[in-house]
Order: structure tokens, then C-alpha cells, then sequence
């Protein structure tokens, strides 16, 4: 077992053949001691200078002495260091080794592999970390870059390149109690903080608080980045009850019920929720009851290892929102998640049913009685069926149902099948072909290419598991 | 007075079983190789619950909600460490809401932490495919490593529960010297092995090669992480053929077909191996599990 650095560096010398040439130095230079050492310095007697001349030459042959001697023992140990290799191992590698009877005790005389690294960690973890701080970089936060782009057709507007957004994310610890995260996305109207978020990290009682902007917790694709969706474009009841993304400028409580069964509740209050949500303006100061209000509970069930369904309820609630007339608006989701996973190939297989409802409750005008208003149910909802063929081919099929938030006697179907490609974990390539049947303009369809990467720092996140 | 005399009681009756019934240490593992030596070091005095079952590939493991339920009320968690658990462990952490286990926290017990790391990358780059920045994380597969990932073990339960310290060194040695008995029987039943070349599905199976004198011809992924492409394939096939590698190795994880018909082309003997505790049935324990695979791959050379 090596002691130190200095035997372990001694070792390395004698098997890179270095130590040879040193020894050689060393010769060099005692000679030039030896020359050198006998002029006296001008205030030295010459009887002084003799003596300590011999008591230096007997140092140096002492030295030399144990020198020969550690040699010999690090030959001993590249004796032993060469029969641990794969090619002739020992009977027991790693066994711990017996000492030869009669040997030292602190004499190196064997070898544990894990034991060295442990000892020359020990040495240079302070050097290390000592250059870790010297480069403020370090502190860094994690960065990230995603590009998503699209080639679309469709028979009514005919073909485009869109460029959809190139994304970056960024995040880091704060301090022991807080991390914070940004997204910033620039399409072809500008750039955007999509998200920039201050999270706790160490609250007692399984709570977290979020502040800033983020996407508030309101059913489950509506906190999925574009890019991060499963399907080329939003559900469409998604962008026009939700508006898009549920971004959100406010603040969020979430807590982690302490029970055996897994039992999310979230509470939130923000200017608005939704990105394209007109029915609030974001930037204008307001009353309370201004102010939307979120719920949500989120449970899950397994009902073996392999099969999981996932739940969610979720209601946003505006006390009142100026917007043709004065009145509230309550938008409420369920959300459904069943996902098939089968464990031994869970990387090449599976299957996920995702579904959303949703309803939308406000006073909307009445079309047969101009400036009366009254209360009215809006209804819409997404389903897809996603495959997991290998760990390249993805499938899928999206049935979407929309009445107009407006207008709710006004309908909209689409039924979307498409085909996701991952090159890597990193490229994905998805083909989308959407047929698009409203109550009230003639069909449509729609071909999508999209071919979206990232580069740079990757987090596996629980939200969008 | 009488009412107080018999709250005494009640107290006095209550006060044996609670002290009887001593709280478990909480622990939750990554994987079930990690499970077993947790429970051969911490003996009766811990309550150990494994993510993974073992037949998972464990870059793909599942990121269920129930897992962030069991992580909350752990005391401390094991991982393999090494990057090998990124795809699910840091955010059930983070869903766990649990300050004790976090990356840092005394309860983040890393395995890996005495392990000498192989092909630790000397340039990151994602066009070498999946990296991982620390080196190869499959340390599992090495009994070696195997026992420093027990000492690193013991270390962390000892330093998150001092008064059990000698308890759980004590356990571990006795843990080690099991491992030894059987490591010097492995070195000998793998004497066949040695020099074999292998071409893997995955570059998992570095450290039981390196162990067992068997080489690391090439892997079926054109890189860690990212699927073949035909070409490569082509390529592997055909510098297989030339090399005469002896075994193509699935782990039971990855698809079959493909390494069935690279198999086929080549000559090669198909072996299907688990790459964890808990993989195929016969493996239920660490020794039992290295056990299986030496076995199988002896037996596959005996074969041809």
C-alpha cells in the first residue's frame, strides 16, 4: 500500500523510466557540489570548513542510501502492480494482500488500487478545488440552446420556412435556498423572457414557492415549452382557452401532501394566465379581483410496474376581467395521462394516451340581445395516442374537439396523425399531416415538417416526464 | 390524583414499545445492486427501497410520481453516481422536496466516490455521443469497484448515523471479505475468458472485461447513447468477421434483433446478459448477479 503521493510519484518515475535520468542529475550535480565545495568562504576557517564538508558528504551518502533503499522497494512494487494486470491477475484480485512474515508494517509492500486514488484525491482535492475558485466562470449557470423550426403547407395559405424560436435556458442554485431559471426565446417578432423564475429549494412542511414569470401549473400541456410538445403545434383548445402556454406573472405555492400516495396540490395568484391570453392586459396595474387565481391537485396511480395513470385537476379563476362587460371568468381542466411502460425495454418501448378537458365559463354577449350578458360554457378537449416503436420512431395520432370561446354553438375538429423521428436524444426530425373541419369555414389541411434541436446543458425535468 | 396516576401508567406502559420499536435508517437506492450492499452493510438497522428493479436500462428508468413520495421520507440516498442516474434522479429529488438527499447534502450517498473511473472523456462533446463527463458509470460490473462502492456506502451511512459507525464498518468488512472469497473464485472460473473479444450493445461492460482479461471490441450503438446507423453496422460486421470476436453480448435492456443478426453474420456467440442486481431471476444478490454473468459467458465459451 502506498503512504503517500511522494512513494506513489517515486513509482511512476521508475516505470516511465524517468527516474533514471534523475539519478543521473543527481549524480551530476553532487559532483559539482563536491568540486565546488572545497573553495571556503572568505569568513570560514579552514578546519570548520572541512568538518562540515564531511558531515555534508555523510548526509548525501545517507541520502543515497535511502534512496537505494526506496528503489528497491519500488521495484518490489512494480513486481506487484504488474502481476495485478488482466493479461496474468493474482488468484484473488483486490483481495486485501498478506503481509510477507517478518515485513515492517508501514513497509509498502502492497497494493489496493482504490486505496491510491483515494490517497492522491486526498493530496490534490485542495489544489483542485484551490483552481476552481480561481475562475469565476465556474459559477456559471448551466446554459442550454434550442432551435425549432418548420416547414408548413396548407392548402388554403399555401407554403412557408418558419423559423419558430431559438431558445435559450439558463439555471443555477442561487444559494442553500432558492435556484433560479430563464428562458429566453427569440422568434421572428423579437425576443421574449419566456420564463425567468426565482424556486425555493429548502422550505420545511414539502412546500415550494415560485415567483416571477413561469408557466403556471394549470393542466399538463399547457406547461410544456413548444418545442417540448409532443405534436407540432398546440392543441388548439389549449391556445384559445388557456392562450398558448400558461405563462403567467404571479406567484405559486405548491405542496407536497405528506402522505403514502402522491398528492400535489398548487395554489397561485398572477396578473393573467396564458401568453396570447387577450382577455387581460398584463402590463396594467389592478384591483384583487383582478387578479386570476389557480388551483390545481395532481395525484397518480400505478397499477403495476408497468402501467401508470396520471390525474390532474386544475381551475383558474378571474374574480373579473374587464373585457366586454364586468364579469368573472372560471376556466377549469382535467387532465388524464395513462402511460405504459414496460420496464425491461421502457427505452425502446411504451405507450402514452394523453387527454385534457377543459371548460370555459364567462359572461359573453348576446348575439340575439345586444349589451345583455350572461353566463356561458365553452367546451374543448385533445387526445393522442402516442407509440413507442423503437428508440428512434415515435407515432401518433391527435384528435382534437374546440367549441369557439366566443361563440360556443361554433365548433372545430382536427384529427392529426404524425410521426416523430429522434436521431438522437438530442435531433429530433416530426412529419404532421392535420385535417381541420370547422362549423364554420370549409375544411382544411395542413403538412408540417419540423426538425428541432438542442445543444449545450440538458435537465430532465418531472414536469415534462 | 387518580386521574393522574393513570395517565402515569399509561405512559409508563407506552414508553417500553416505543423505545422497542427504534426507527429504521430510510433508505433509498438507485438500483438493486446498490439495495443489496446497503443491506449487507446496514444489517437490521436500515429499511432499504430500490428505484430500479433491475431490469431497467438505467439511462431509461422510469420517472414515476411515486418515487418522489418514497425519496421524501428517506433518510439518505444511494446512487451509483457517475451521471449513471441523470435521466431520472436529480428531478425526483427535486419533486421529492426532501433537504436531506439533495446533490451535496450528507444523505446524497455517491457509490462511486473510491472508484478508480475509466474512459473519462477528454473532450465533451456531444458528437461523441451521450458522454459522460466523470467517465464510464457502469462500475456495477466490477466486483473490485463493487467493494469500494461498499466502502463508500459504509462511509456514507456512518457519517449521516455516527452512532451506528462501528456497526456499519464492522458489517462492511465482513461484507469485503465475502467479496474477496468470491473474487478470487470468479478469477479463476474466468481463466477462459481471457483474451476473448466482445462487441456489447452499449459500452457497459468496460470494467467486467477489464477485470476478467476479455476486450472490448466495439459496441453496436455507433456512439454511447445513439443508435446505429446501417453503415456502421456494415462496418462492425465486417471488422468482427476479420478480428473473430468470439461473443456479441445484448443486455437484456437493449432490442434483441439487432444483435441477433449481427451475431448471425459474423459467427459470433450471442450472450444476453443483465446489466444489474434483479436482471434476469437467478441474480437476486450482488455475488449472485456477477455470478450469473461470469457463468453464462464461461459456459458460452465452453460451447463453442
Amino acid at each position: 500500500m502506498y503512504r503517500s503521493v511522494a512513494d506513489w510519484t517515486r513509482d511512476r518515475l521508475l516505470v516511465t523510466g524517468t527516474w533514471t535520468t534523475l539519478q543521473r542529475g543527481a549524480v551530476l550535480v553532487l559532483a559539482l557540489l563536491m568540486a565546488v565545495a572545497p573553495l571556503p568562504a572568505p569568513a570560514q576557517q579552514p578546519g570548520a570548513g572541512d568538518e562540515q564538508l564531511r558531515r555534508e558528504l555523510d548526509a548525501v551518502k545517507e541520502q543515497l542510501r535511502r534512496v537505494e533503499e526506496q528503489m528497491r522497494q519500488q521495484q518490489e512494487l512494480i513486481r506487484k502492480l504488474s502481476g495485478e494486470r488482466p493479461t496474468a491477475p493474482p488468484p484473488a484480485v483486490g483481495a486485501p494482500p498478506t503481509p510477507p512474515p517478518g515485513a515492517a508494517p508501514a513497509a509498502p509492500t502492497t497494493v489496493d488500487a482504490e486505496e491510491l486514488k483515494r490517497i492522491i484525491l486526498q493530496e490534490i482535492q485542495p489544489q483542485l478545488s484551490a483552481a476552481s475558485k480561481t475562475f469565476p466562470s465556474q459559477f456559471n449557470p448551466a446554459i442550454g440552446f434550442i432551435v425549432d423550426t418548420v416547414f408548413s403547407s396548407t392548402r388554403k395559405e399555401k407554403s412557408n420556412f418558419e423559423f419558430r424560436s431559438g431558445e435559450v435556458g439558463i439555471s443555477a442554485n442561487i444559494d442553500p435556498f432558492a435556484r433560479a431559471y430563464g428562458i429566453l426565446n427569440g422568434t421572428p417578432d423579437g425576443v421574449e423572457v419566456e420564463e425567468a423564475a426565482i424556486v425555493t429549494t429548502s422550505l420545511p412542511w414539502n412546500l415550494t414557492v415560485k415567483g416571477g414569470r413561469f408557466f403556471a401549473e394549470f393542466g399538463r400541456l399547457s406547461t410544456f415549452h413548444d418545442h417540448d410538445l409532443p405534436f407540432v403545434n398546440r392543441p388548439l383548445v389549449l391556445d384559445t382557452y388557456v392562450g398558448g402556454e400558461s405563462q403567467a406573472d404571479g406567484v405559486e405555492v405548491n405542496w407536497l401532501v405528506p402522505i403514502p400516495h402522491y398528492l400535489s396540490v398548487t395554489l397561485g395568484a398572477y396578473n393573467k394566465v396564458g401568453a396570447e391570453n387577450d382577455r387581460a392586459d398584463n402590463a396594467v396595474r389592478r384591483d384583487p379581483d383582478e387578479f386570476t387565481y389557480l388551483g390545481r391537485v395532481a395525484t397518480s396511480f400505478s397499477f403495476s410496474d408497468e402501467h401508470t395513470l396520471d390525474v390532474g385537476i386544475s381551475d383558474a379563476f378571474t374574480p373579473l376581467i374587464k373585457f366586454e362587460g364586468r364579469n368573472s371568468r372560471n376556466l377549469a381542466g382535467l387532465d388524464l395521462t395513462y402511460r405504459y411502460a414496460p420496464l425491461a425495454s421502457a427505452s425502446y418501448r411504451g405507450l402514452v394516451w394523453g387527454n385534457e378537458f377543459l371548460v370555459n365559463r364567462e359572461a359573453r354577449e348576446s348575439e340575439s340581445s345586444p349589451g345583455t350578458f350572461r353566463y356561458r360554457n365553452a367546451f374543448g378537449m385533445y387526445s393522442y395516442l402516442e407509440a413507442r416503436l423503437t428508440r428512434r420512431y415515435y407515432p401518433g395520432f391527435l384528435f382534437e374537439y374546440v367549441q369557439d370561446i366566443d361563440r360556443p354553438s361554433l365548433s372545430t375538429k382536427a384529427f392529426s396523425p404524425y410521426f416523430t423521428i429522434w436521431i438522437s436524444e438530442f435531433q429530433r426530425l416530426r412529419l404532421q399531416y392535420t385535417h381541420t373541419e370547422a362549423s364554420n369555414r370549409s375544411p382544411d389541411d395542413a403538412f408540417f415538417l419540423q426538425w428541432t434541436a438542442i445543444i449545450g446543458s440538458h435537465v430532465h425535468s418531472f414536469r415534462d416526464r | 390524583m387518580r386521574r393522574r396516576l393513570l395517565v402515569l401508567i399509561a405512559i409508563a406502559a407506552l414508553l417500553p414499545a416505543s423505545a422497542g420499536a427504534a426507527k429504521k435508517v430510510q433508505v433509498v437506492t438507485t438500483i438493486p445492486d446498490l439495495a443489496d450492499m446497503t443491506r449487507q452493510v446496514g444489517g437490521d438497522l436500515v429499511e432499504v427501497t430500490s428505484i430500479a428493479t433491475g431490469v431497467e436500462d438505467i439511462h431509461a428508468v422510469p420517472m414515476k410520481p411515486k418515487f418522489a413520495v418514497v425519496l421524501n421520507r428517506a433518510d439518505v440516498v444511494v446512487l451509483m453516481g457517475l451521471e449513471a442516474e441523470h435521466a431520472f434522479l436529480p428531478a425526483l429529488i427535486e419533486a421529492s422536496r426532501n433537504p436531506k438527499i439533495r446533490r451535496d447534502a450528507p444523505g446524497y450517498i455517491d457509490a462511486s466516490v473510491y472508484v478508480a473511473v475509466l474512459e473519462v472523456p477528454g473532450r465533451l462533446d456531444r458528437s461523441l455521443g451521450d458522454q459522460h463527463p466523470m467517465g464510464n458509470p457502469h462500475i456495477n460490473l466490477d466486483p473490485v469497484r463493487g467493494k469500494s462502492m461498499v466502502r463508500a456506502i459504509a462511509d456514507g451511512l456512518s457519517r449521516n448515523f455516527p452512532e451506528h459507525t462501528s456497526t456499519f464498518q464492522k458489517n462492511a468488512a465482513a461484507y469485503s471479505k465475502e467479496l474477496d472469497a468470491a473474487i478470487g473464485r470468479w478469477t479463476q472460473e474466468a481463466a477462459p475468458l481471457r483474451g476473448k473479444k466482445l462487441v456489447s450493445y452499449h459500452p457497459d461492460l468496460i470494467y467486467f472485461t477489464e477485470r476478467f482479461g476479455m476486450e472490448n471490441f466495439g459496441t453496436i450503438e455507433i456512439r454511447p447513447g445513439v443508435d446505429p446507423t446501417p453503415a456502421h453496422v456494415a462496418d462492425l460486421i465486417e471488422r468482427m468477421r476479420q478480428a473473430k470476436v468470439e461473443f456479441v453480448v445484448r443486455e437484456r435492456h437493449y432490442p434483441a434483433g439487432l444483435a441477433e443478426t449481427i451475431a448471425k453474420a459474423t459467427g459470433a456467440t450471442l450472450v444476453e446478459l443483465p446489466a444489474m442486481v434483479g436482471g434476469v431471476p437467478e441474480a437476486k444478490t450482488y455475488i449472485a448477479f456477477i455470478d450469473y454473468n461470469l457463468r453464462t459467458l464461461v459456459k458460452a465459451t465452453r460451447g463453442n
